[in-house]
């Protein structure tokens, strides 16, 4: 069941257009690349479907919900409670310690701290990283602090986790286990997932691959069927 | 490199390099107008004693300040403190844009500059920004000088426009003040590190501050107190007394002072971990991270306003005192049956200094806007990933608010408290009477006549009289609102920036 969609959206930079009419559908639990050649509008498609930016034309509809006329505080709400936003990096509050940046949605969404340090411990030690649980992310590795990144967008088990090569700052290997364990997890909670990235390896953890190009979509296409660590899929 | 090619590329950058240069030749420009106006008062020369003028005084001028010798020290002393303030606005205005200016020095390193060039090209940057202000500072002067040149009918003047400090002490303040800025970022840039991959800076320890800065202001507060009994102890030594209270006062006094920046840095932290610990909102735990993680930006932002209100708690202790000397010696007149008019002097006086506070206070204000904004702006990028997440901006507003006020709020009250301990260190008691006087009580012409004026006379004793000076709460309350006023006012100006710096663009730019 489709959830979340793009009607012909179109958005520009000043005179420099970006997208040109982007239409796409992301369904319950679906995992989605988008890829394509830098600058073909992948982040600002991200961006729109996310409701952090608003199209110029065209629009995006969430469960049937016209989001992109929603005020800023709406969206935001919306991004809170329903969607996880994941970026390449520098979105770990540098002066709070993992467990702390982890449970900010939480305490955002009125959880109690002690609740939520309990769910923030719980997914760091779920992507492996709860050693690090009361380290600032200055202190941890690449991997570490990306780890801890795709916890906190996952901790309040959003119905879309939005992803903006989140592998794009680490090396090959760690990139790999950071993602196997994002996909596991969403498949897990039936989380939907908007993936960017530029990568074909990491465009084949998904269940479809959206390329772009020019601001337009290219054409679509199966992802690759990789194989996961534990069988998951 | 060239020496016009290493001016250029110091001076080249972004608008917000050009604010920097604007703000800091502006802080050297006010320093030098407060440098020079002491100096001024400094240079009017005293004439030498007569039968008219025994007390030697400069009758050319209308104002006490300047006419009488003593007090001209007094003068000059508080409008050099009004440097504190305006050097640290240049302090504050050398940070802004450092993300920027940093990024510069990174390009610039990555293209062939040495680190010694690159230190060079910074040290230039302030150092022809606060040369600049300085010459301004100095056409300024020499044109409100005459500007103001306007004698009375009797031909006194307002101010001293009639001299100017000496050729060497214009070229210590023209030359020391872009030297001063120049050294001070040379400094601060011994901290850090500009590769061509980026700027770092040496870390901080993860402890937090040591309770040290409570020994400095401890020091400060009892050798300020001791001042008094040296000077009376060592009276008959007056070479002694004349350089040994005056290094004493100032000693003691920046010990204080330092104590009180440095122990906000103390005081930052345990806010923060006070926050932490209880804190049940985000915006709440926001700010304690910040506080934890940097302690000592507390220290930095609120030196300047904490050194105004150290001077401020003083100065009120010292009203303190003069109006309740001036209000015993009415008392005494009353019971002696003289018609004792009050000495407005010293309370008129007090009127300047406290004057002289609120302009402090206003020149910190505007660096703890600079501070403010500039700590918003340079974090900018992590704000709107934080907004992207779906963190409210009120959230952000909010933590902003908790983090300038949990700690300003401590350290405005210590500030306070330890200016008033030093004001009442030196004059916590009033003391007045023990003496007789002669009191004719008869028309004029029968008390001048000396055949008749002993009939009239009768001798009026007046009783020594001690009175503890009380602590001006009233004054201290509203120094501390005036100071906590300008952090909210503060804290308003630095959310109007927020907003723009929250701005989703800037996840675009990495």
């Amino acid at each position: 069941m489709t959830q979340l969609q793009a009607r012909g959206v179109v958005r520009a930079y000043g005179p420099t257009p970006a997208l040109r009419g982007v239409t796409l559908d992301v369904a319950e639990g679906e995992i989605v690349a988008v890829t394509g050649p830098s600058g073909c509008g992948k982040s600002t498609l991200l961006h729109c479907l996310a409701g952090i930016l608003r199209p110029d034309a065209g629009e995006v509809t969430w469960r049937g919900h016209r989001i992109d006329t929603w005020s800023e505080a709406a969206r935001s709400r919306l991004r809170r409670t329903e969607f996880g936003v994941l970026f390449q990096f520098g979105q770990l509050v540098a002066e709070l310690t993992a467990a702390e940046n982890v449970a900010l949605p939480l305490l955002l969404a009125g959880t109690g701290r002690r609740e939520a340090r309990t769910a923030a411990l719980t997914w760091l030690e779920r992507f492996g990283v709860a050693e690090v649980a009361d380290v600032r992310p200055g202190a941890m590795s690449g991997g570490q602090q990306q780890r801890c990144a795709t916890a906190r967008a996952l901790v309040t088990e959003p119905r879309v986790l939005f992803a903006d090569e989140p592998t794009g700052a680490l090396d090959t290997l760690t990139g790999e286990q950071v993602l196997t364990q994002l996909v596991r997890l969403a498949r897990e909670q039936r989380t939907a997932v908007v993936l960017v990235t530029h990568e074909p390896r990491i465009a084949a953890y998904a269940d479809r691959e959206v390329v772009l190009r020019d601001g337009l979509v290219d054409h679509t296409g199966l992802g690759l069927d990789v194989p996961l660590a534990g069988g998951a899929r | 490199m060239r020496p016009t090619t290493l001016v250029r590329l110091a001076l080249a950058g972004t608008r917000t390099d050009t604010a920097r240069v604007v703000l800091t030749a502006l802080s050297a420009l006010l320093a030098t107008l407060a440098g020079l106006a002491a100096l001024t008062v400094l240079a009017i020369p005293t004439p030498a004693a007569t039968d008219e003028n025994p007390n030697r005084w400069s009758e050319q001028y209308h104002n006490a300040l300047l006419v009488e010798p003593g007090l001209r020290g007094g003068t000059a002393f508080a409008l050099l403190m009004l440097m504190i303030p305006v050097l640290a606005l240049a302090g504050q205005c050398a940070r802004l844009g450092a993300p920027a200016r940093d990024r510069r020095l990174a390009a610039l390193r990555l293209a062939g500059a040495t680190p010694g060039q690159v230190t060079r090209l910074a040290v230039l940057e302030t150092g022809v920004a606060a040369l600049l202000g300085t010459l301004v500072g100095l056409g300024a002067y020499l044109v409100g000088r005459d500007l103001l040149h306007r004698p009375d009918g009797r031909g006194r003047l307002a101010l001293p426009t009639d001299v100017l400090p000496s050729p060497g002490a214009l070229a210590a303040v023209l030359l020391g003040l872009p030297a001063v800025a120049a050294l001070a970022t040379a400094l601060m840039l011994r901290t850090v590190t500009t590769s061509p991959l980026g700027v770092s800076r040496k870390a901080a320890r993860e402890r937090g501050p040591r309770p040290w800065a409570g020994v400095l202001i401890g020091l400060g507060v009892v050798s300020f107190a001791a001042i008094r009994p040296v000077a009376q102890r060592y009276d008959d030594h007056g070479v002694l007394v004349a350089w040994l209270a005056p290094l004493m006062f100032a000693a003691s006094g920046i010990a204080a002072m330092v104590g009180v920046v440095f122990g906000t840095g103390w005081i930052s932290y345990h806010c923060g971990l006070l926050l932490r610990r209880h804190a049940r909102r985000p915006a709440a735990l926001l700010a304690a991270g910040r506080l934890m993680a940097d302690p000592w930006a507390g220290s930095r932002t609120f030196a300047a306003l904490l050194a105004a209100l150290i001077f401020g708690g003083g100065a009120a202790a010292q009203r303190a005192y003069f109006a309740t000397k001036d209000q015993l010696e009415r008392e005494q007149s009353r019971l002696a049956g003289v018609d004792g008019g009050a000495n407005p002097f010293y309370l008129s006086t007090m009127d300047l200094v406290d004057g002289a506070v609120a302009v402090a206070i206003l020149i910190a204000t505007g660096g703890l806007i600079v501070a403010l904004v500039e700590g918003i702006v340079a974090r900018r990028r992590a704000y709107a990933a934080l907004v992207a997440t779906g963190v409210p901006r009120a959230v952000l507003s909010r933590s902003v608010a908790w983090q300038a006020l949990a700690p300003a709020v401590p350290a405005i009250m210590l500030a306070l408290a330890v200016g008033t301990l030093l004001g009442r260190g030196l004059i916590a008691e009033v003391s007045t009477g023990g003496s007789s006087a002669q009191i004719c009580e008869a028309a004029a012409a029968l008390c001048d006549d000396p055949a008749t004026r002993e009939q009239y006379t009768r001798i009026v004793y007046i009783p020594d009289v001690r009175r503890a000076v009380p602590v001006p709460l009233e004054h201290l309350a509203w120094l501390g609102a005036g100071a906590l006023v300008a952090v909210l006012v503060t804290v308003g100006v630095g959310l109007l920036f927020l907003r723009a710096s929250t701005a989703l663009d800037e996840l675009r730019t990495a």
